[in-house]
């Protein structure tokens, strides 16, 4: 009994020991934990007194604490437009631990407030252009890239659909009912990781070229389908009476009768492009949405996205200004 | 050439049915060269579907077409019938004008370019001579000053000129007209039926379907009363415009279109 009393108190003794850092944590996490119930309230000064509780680490201890702490305090310094102070709590970090990125960041916005928001806005716009400018050319890229294939893979897809042979048809209605009725992310996925597995390895831009333009060419055949059969039959009769085979009816008199009333419905679906192409920043395609997800993560700064913005904008802006001509043009023979 | 008791055209006993319609009924015809032969009758008689037969653009079930003296659209092997290959199909059609009720000229080309069409992409004739080849039937129904226009800018009257000159440039045997003026307003009538008048005079071989009496009686060399899918009645102009038809049905006809 005795003997079992003895070891019973040194196991506890040694729980004891063991736990004991946690609860020295649990000081530091009690603070902040009072902090933010205070901050919560609205007693900021409060917070601040006992942010400011928490000492520089002496010897070995860890900083986190006081880091975390003096940051704390930095940014309800910031809230209420203090930068001074905030600077101030800034710099007693750095003072002790000059390469915490945190706190450079912190110390840079801060000393951007100072000058003028239009000046720091053009100082973003030259840090960040060039990247983003990088991958704004790899989206227009790949808008081109699909632009140039899918009328070419919706007319074969159309031309098919409309044709009297059943597995050609059947095919091509496949093809639509698939690359419609899933998601182009689920596509490009499946491109990209999912082909390794059968042997087959694309470079993201292969795989994203591929993706877009079976996804587009398959959208674009409808459009195209449609297209063709709103065409008066009359002149399919016609090209047949002057003794026309069906391909010269088709490619000679009833195809380009359709460029006009193509133009809208593809000039819509070229505009979603530039923009479904943000989709293949998930395969690795580091494209004008990625570039701008990038900056925003490493300096927190808002205007890489509101950049990112302004050039989608201006390339739907521009596409749009384009198809119109292009829909103008097609017409011509209209106007009386 | 092929000697005038030698039929051009010569249909046999054909039969086109739609689902539960029969829209030709047995029908034999025979068009000799030279000849120009008026279809008339009521509205759903058959005679366009009679017309479309006659250059396979509607699929006949039973009958046979012979173009001077060859069988056409389909061989009979061992009593079944098998289609004509499709580049067959193409050539005959080649041979054989159609002008339609609503013109369809194609109005992405311009006047020039309708009429060009058939000899540049069928006869695969150079540009240059397909152009003056146009040119030259432009010309023939009076329209050299619209040679640049689109359709679009015509009037119904010289769109259905445009339409005669483009199945003129391919040089066909036959022609076929469709009731050619009767999407036209009546002043613009004349303009188009002039045209095929001189046509008439050329000695062009034509089988037209129209509702003017006047114009069948003028021109026409053999005028056939068609009804529900089969010939009722057929003579010369003065046989069955004469005041001595006795057919009730064909004079209460004339009649109500007089
Ligand atoms: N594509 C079709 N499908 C079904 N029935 C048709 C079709 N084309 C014609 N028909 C029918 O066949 C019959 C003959 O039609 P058709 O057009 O040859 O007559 P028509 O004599 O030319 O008449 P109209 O003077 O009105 O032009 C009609 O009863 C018509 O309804
Ligand atoms: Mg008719």
């Amino acid at each position: 009994m005795k003997y079992l009393t003895g070891r019973a108190a040194t196991a506890l003794l040694f729980l004891c020991l063991a736990v004991s850092p946690l609860f020295a944590g649990n000081s530091y996490d009690r603070t902040f934990r009072e902090a933010s119930d205070l901050m919560a309230q609205g007693e900021l000064d409060q917070a601040l007194s006992v942010l400011q509780n928490i000492p520089p680490p002496s010897g070995d201890e860890e900083g986190t604490a006081f880091i975390s702490a003096r940051m704390q305090s930095a940014r309800i310094h910031a809230s209420r437009n203090d930068n001074g102070k905030a600077l101030e709590a800034c710099r007693e970090v750095l003072n002790l631990y000059p390469d915490n990125s945190e706190a450079l960041n912190f110390e840079a916005a801060l000393e951007r407030k100072e000058i003028p928001r239009w000046r720091s806005f053009l100082a973003d716009c030259v840090k960040f252009l060039p990247v983003l400018g990088k991958g704004a050319m790899m989206t227009l890229l790949l808008v081109l890239c699909t632009m140039l294939i899918s009328p070419f893979g919706g007319l074969l897809i159309a031309l098919g659909r409309i044709s009297t042979i059943p597995p050609l048809s059947g095919l091509c209605w496949f093809i639509i009912w698939f690359f419609r009725g899933t998601p182009l992310l689920l596509q490009l996925f499946f491109i990209y990781y999912g082909l390794p597995s059968a042997g087959i390895t694309l470079s993201p831009m292969l795989s994203a070229v591929i993706g877009l333009g079976l996804n587009y060419s398959a959208y674009l055949g409808e459009i195209i389908r449609g297209a063709i059969q709103s065409i008066d039959h009359g002149q399919m009769e016609a090209a047949k009476a002057i003794g026309m085979n069906y391909r010269q009816a088709m490619f000679r008199i009833i195809i380009p009768q359709t460029y006009k009333r193509l133009m809208p419905p593809i000039g819509n679906e070229f505009i979603a492009l530039i923009k479904d192409t943000a989709l293949v920043s998930t395969i690795a395609m580091v494209e004008l949405m990625r570039s701008a997800d990038q900056m925003f993560n490493t300096y927190f700064n808002i205007t890489a996205l509101v950049l990112a913005a302004i050039i989608y904008l201006a390339m739907t802006t521009l596409f749009t200004f384009v198809f119109e001509k292009i829909e103008y043009r097609a017409g011509i023979y209209e106007q009386r | 050439m092929s000697k005038d008791n030698e039929p051009l055209l010569a249909l046999e006993k054909i039969t086109k049915r739609y689902r539960n319609i029969v829209a030709v009924n047995r029908i034999n015809l025979e068009v000799f060269p030279g000849e120009k032969l008026v279809i008339i009758g009521p509205s759903g008689s058959g005679k366009s579907t009679l017309l479309r037969s006659i250059n396979l653009l509607e699929e006949i079930d039973e009958g046979v077409i012979r173009f001077e003296g060859r069988e056409v659209g389909y061989t009979t092997k061992n009593g079944r019938r098998h289609h004509d290959t499709p580049s067959a199909i193409c050539a005959l059609r080649a041979e054989i004008g159609m002008v339609f009720q609503h013109f369809h000229l194609f109005p992405h080309m311009t006047a020039l370019g309708n009429v060009m069409e058939g000899p540049l992409t069928v006869q695969r004739k150079p540009s240059e001579e397909a152009r003056r080849i146009a040119a030259g039937m432009l010309e023939k129904v009076g329209l050299s000053d619209k040679m640049d226009v689109f359709p679009a800018t015509l009037s119904g009257g010289q769109k259905q000129r445009v339409a005669i000159a483009r199945a003129l440039a391919m040089h066909p045997r036959i022609m076929l007209f469709d009731e050619p003026t009767s999407a036209l307003d009546p002043e613009l009538v004349g303009e188009v039926f002039e045209t095929i008048h001189k046509l008439a005079d050329e000695g062009m071989t034509m089988v037209i379907v129209t509702h003017h009496m006047g114009f069948a009686r003028e021109l026409a060399d053999r005028v056939i009363f068609m009804e529900s899918g089969s010939f009722l009645a057929e003579g010369t102009p003065v046989e069955l415009f004469g005041a001595n038809q006795t057919n009730e049905r064909i004079r209460s006809f004339l009649n109500r279109l007089i």
